[in-house]
């Protein structure tokens, strides 16, 4: 177990910190990622925590499509 | 990670054990040539002599019968001591209570620990890089506009009333503009020209989404004013302010106007039969 972590600890270092171009890459990276999956985890909740009040959840009640 | 471990039991010894009459500390035990034990977290280097200490014909400490003699064979002046110099060549007990031993505490690996403090270093990074970029955009979106400013720059209009070879002109954005139900015979009179040597040469094609319907802001290319519908030479419009004749195009034809009328952007509701603009 802990020698696993150990490797696992030297491969991460060996793959994303060890050269500073990969790293601030690495990091820039998973910026753009955080903040796409940031953006819909808060979505995702806000409409989790609002829901039945949101326009688009009450919309049928109000509006039939006339075909 | 050898400790060496000294055969003989080490003790920390009084600096002098006694002095002689003279003053002159007699310590007979005392050893000269010790050395610390190495451990593997100081970094004095592999066993061996010291580099620290100055060769033995300069002189030095030296333990002879009549007590401590420390000699100096040198050209530099001789240096009388006015002060006894306490020795501590003694090996460090490691049971002293103010040397604990942490070997047990130390990682026996320090990869985890590097990996763990640059992940955490790269972590605030990511962070700090996202609320840059969240600020910046959201910075910028301030200056767009906004949702009823977008919603005030459209105009719907129903077409399905609109007969054909007639004219409506609508205002959008402060501007007139015209929409023409064109009739057959216009839309191919519109074709049919050679439309390479006008002035501004563009196919009919190129100015309407639908051949049968023609929308285009009603400002007069030359100076701005608005042309009168069906009317000019070419049957389209005329502008009345210095004479600029449109086609039924709405491309500048004759007089001083430079550029065909403006198209601007529209798209048809095919849905609800309404003609949107903006």
């Amino acid at each position: 177990m802990a020698l696993m972590f150990m490797q696992l600890a030297a491969t991460v270092y060996n793959t994303f910190f060890k050269r500073n171009s990969v790293y601030v890459t690495a990091i820039f990276a998973s910026a753009f990622a955080f903040g796409v999956g940031f953006d819909v985890g808060v979505t995702a909740f806000y409409d989790k925590w609002n829901k039945g009040k949101q326009w688009k959840d009450i919309r049928h009640k109000y509006i039939t499509e006339e075909e | 990670m050898a400790t060496f471990q000294a055969v003989k039991k080490a003790l920390n010894l009084a600096p002098t054990v006694r002095s002689l009459p003279s003053g002159v500390p007699a310590a007979p035990l005392l050893n000269l040539a010790v050395r610390a034990p190495s451990s593997g977290h100081d970094h004095h280097g592999a066993s061996g002599p010291r580099s620290d200490v100055a060769p033995k014909w300069t002189g030095g400490v030296s333990r002879t019968s009549a007590g401590l003699v420390s000699k100096t064979f040198s050209t530099a002046p001789a240096v009388s001591f006015h002060q006894h110099r306490l020795l501590h060549t003694s090996v460090v007990r490691k049971d002293a209570p103010e040397v604990p031993d942490f070997s047990p505490y130390r990682a026996s690996s320090t990869d985890g620990n590097r990996a763990l403090s640059y992940f955490m270093v790269g972590s605030l990074g990511v962070l700090s890089a996202s609320a840059a970029k969240s600020s910046v955009s959201e910075f910028l979106q301030t200056m767009a506009a906004s949702a009823d400013v977008l919603a005030l720059a459209k105009v719907e209009l129903e077409i399905g009333n609109i007969p054909e070879g007639k004219n409506v002109i609508i205002k959008w954005r402060g501007k007139p503009v015209f929409i023409r139900h064109r009739t057959q015979s216009e839309i191919e009179e519109a074709r049919s020209v050679d439309w390479k040597t006008f002035r501004d040469p563009q196919s009919d094609e190129e100015r309407v989404k639908k051949p049968d319907w023609l929308v285009m802001l009603g400002v007069c290319t030359h100076l701005g004013c608005v042309p009168i519908g069906e009317a000019g030479d070419y049957g389209g419009w005329f502008c009345p302010c210095h004479g600029s004749h449109y086609d039924i195009s709405g491309r500048a034809r004759k007089g001083p106007a430079p550029l065909n009328l403006e198209i601007p952007q529209y798209e048809f509701n095919e849905a609800e039969g309404k003609l949107v603009i903006g």
